[in-house]
């Protein structure tokens, strides 16, 4: 459904993504993960055709970006960061005038401003002025907005930023219903966004992507990695030295009195540790092993040295 | 069609519900009842007089004496006033990100500068009309020409459509609504003082063309009551531009 080749954008001299590539299947809802500045907004804005890249390529059901904007655009829904409401207007005209900006007739506008409101519930709301409602409610009228007339692909960034817990609830409850009957991209800096409602991760960071994968395969690979602390009395550098010769270790690293060791999912190794460890005779006072969840990951994949883990996905 | 139509019917609406509307409206229509009035009890005075004098009726042409001056008062008016209501039209849109709505919706940058011109030129007709309650209401008291009349207000509603032009795209220019303003009034008197410029130069040709290139030339022959197609076309052709440079400001906010 949405194609992105080589995408290349820079502000002034400020690279903000650099050649990304990916595809998102039809019915298919995908998460954008990245910190802060790493360039989800942009390639939203040019994948809606709010702005053209400085380089690659965009397809939208088959239609080019920039070839033909008002092709894909109809087939969009989009979502600011910001939801593009007008306050002086009440939530029933703001939907109509949205229907009607894509081309709808009036009865036809009217019938489908109502069902967006249906599908965000937000009918008891629809004589207020957006002005006078709060947060939650206008981001509400925001995803209402890109939903107006069902177009195939929803394009959400950052749809929960900002909102109370209670909000952001509703909003994930409000998407989760959505899924199966749009393609759904949605970007956010949040773990628990994605891990609630994607098929799939496309974790970005300083403009480029660092690892796509369906979630249960990226929690597999992440499981896979784990981390074994160790307490030692004695021998602290020759063991990091002879540590780093056992099979499944990564790493190993000295912090103060322990030792600290990735190695990969396997109880073997683990074993294989301790026994080394023991046979070294080093004094060993504690050993604990730890998965690292997909937060950890999340964090070594997009933090700025990126770590062992990195590298391997 | 239809999306230029919903662009500009929306505006519209909220164009003319605006407080900014309002105190135009109310602000115009105090001053050019105070001048309109005093205008026109001087030229009953004048008009009385040369009746005794000469024992004769209509020694001066009311067109000329009261309508004449209560235009251009009506238009310098205009020319200060209506950059305030077209401020807000794109700029707030950008500073609102309402603009993210307008660039991502399945609509051309056309599409948008002339939906914008076109209820902003509303607003202005509304206006205009407002003005020429006056001059029609001296029908009930005084014989004159309705047709000279239309003609010159017909002049007034192209201005008042130039300095719409104008102004929509000033506010296209930037997302401050006071920036909007001011490069607004700037533009216009521009457009008014070009001719002034021409002086400057040496050769009578440069000054015919710099002449024929003012709004003023044009609008005078309108206010005289002559329609001239050459001052019809040129005036049009000044809001033409306006509008295609919107279009460009519109379009071009997609290459950042
Ligand atoms: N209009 C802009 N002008 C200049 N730099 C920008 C602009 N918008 C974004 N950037 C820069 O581009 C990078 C990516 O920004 P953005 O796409 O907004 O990231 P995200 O949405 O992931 O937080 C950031 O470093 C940001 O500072
Ligand atoms: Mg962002």
């Amino acid at each position: 459904m949405i194609e992105v080749r080589g995408l290349t954008k820079s502000y002034g001299d400020r690279l903000a993504i650099q050649d990304l590539n990916f595809t998102v299947n039809k019915g298919e809802v995908v998460g954008f993960l990245g910190p802060n500045g790493a360039g989800k907004s942009t390639t939203m804005k040019i994948v809606t055709g709010y702005m053209a890249p400085s380089s690659g390529e965009v397809r939208v059901g088959g239609f080019d970006v920039f070839e033909n904007p008002i092709e894909v655009k109809s087939q969009i829904g989009y979502l600011p960061e910001t939801p593009p409401v007008y306050m002086d207007m009440l939530v029933e005209d703001y939907l109509i005038y949205v229907a009607r900006l894509r081309g709808k007739s009036k009865p036809d506008a009217k019938t489908m401003a109502q069902a967006a409101m249906e599908k965000t519930n937000l009918t008891e709301v629809q004589k207020r002025l957006i002005g006078n409602l709060s947060k939650g409610f206008r981001q509400r009228v925001g995803l209402a907005q890109a939903l107006v007339g069902d177009p195939e692909v929803l394009i959400l960034d950052e749809p929960t930023v900002g909102l109370d817990p209670k909000q952001v609830h509703e909003m994930r409850d409000l998407i989760q219903r959505l899924k199966g009957q749009h393609t759904i991209v949605l970007s956010t800096h949040i773990l628990p966004e994605v891990q609630a409602s994607c098929d799939r991760i496309i974790i970005i960071n300083r403009g480029q992507i660092v690892a796509e994968d369906s979630l249960e395969s990226l929690g597999k690979r992440m499981s896979a990695s784990g981390q074994v602390t160790l307490k030692i009395r004695r021998k602290h550098e020759e063991l990091v030295q002879s540590l780093s010769g056992v099979k499944g270790v990564m790493s190993v690293r000295r912090d103060g009195s322990g030792l600290d060791v990735s190695v990969d999912h396997n109880e073997d190794t683990i074993e294989a540790i301790a026994e080394h460890t023991v046979k070294a005779g080093a004094g060993l006072v504690e050993l604990k092993a730890t998965d690292l969840d997909l937060e950890d990951i999340f964090i070594r994949l997009t933090s700025s040295e990126r770590s062992e883990v990195g590298r391997e996905l | 069609m239809n999306r230029i139509c919903t662009i500009a019917g929306k505006d519209f609406r909220s164009l003319i519900t605006s407080p900014m509307f309002l105190m135009v409206a109310g602000a115009s229509s105090l001053l050019m009842s105070y001048s309109y009035l005093r205008n026109l009890k001087q030229f009953g005075e004048s008009t009385m007089m040369s009746a005794m004098q000469f024992g004769q009726e209509g020694g001066a042409n009311i067109h000329f004496s009261v309508f004449m001056q209560h235009i251009s008062i009506t238009n310098l008016l205009y020319v200060l006033l209506m950059p305030a209501i077209t401020m807000r039209l794109l700029a707030e849109e950008r500073k609102m990100r309402t603009y993210d709505l307008l660039l991502t919706a399945p609509i051309t940058a056309t599409d948008i500068a002339v939906g914008k011109f076109l209820a902003a030129f509303g607003a202005g007709l509304v206006l205009v009309l407002l003005s020429l309650i006056y001059p029609l209401a001296t029908r009930a008291v005084a014989e004159f020409s309705v047709t000279q009349l239309l003609v010159s207000y017909l002049g007034l509603a192209l201005v008042t459509g130039t300095y719409m032009a104008v102004g929509v795209f000033a506010s296209s220019l930037t997302e401050s609504v006071l920036l909007a303003v001011v490069l607004g009034w700037i533009l216009n008197l521009f457009l008014w003082f070009i001719s002034q410029g021409a002086g400057f130069f040496e050769g009578s040709k440069f000054i015919a063309v710099m002449e024929h290139l003012s709004i003023g030339q044009h609008f005078a022959s309108f206010v005289r009551g002559t329609l001239n197609v050459g001052s019809f076309v040129f005036i049009l052709s000044c809001i033409a531009f306006f509008v295609f440079l919107t279009q460009r400001v519109v379009e071009s906010s997609r290459w950042r």
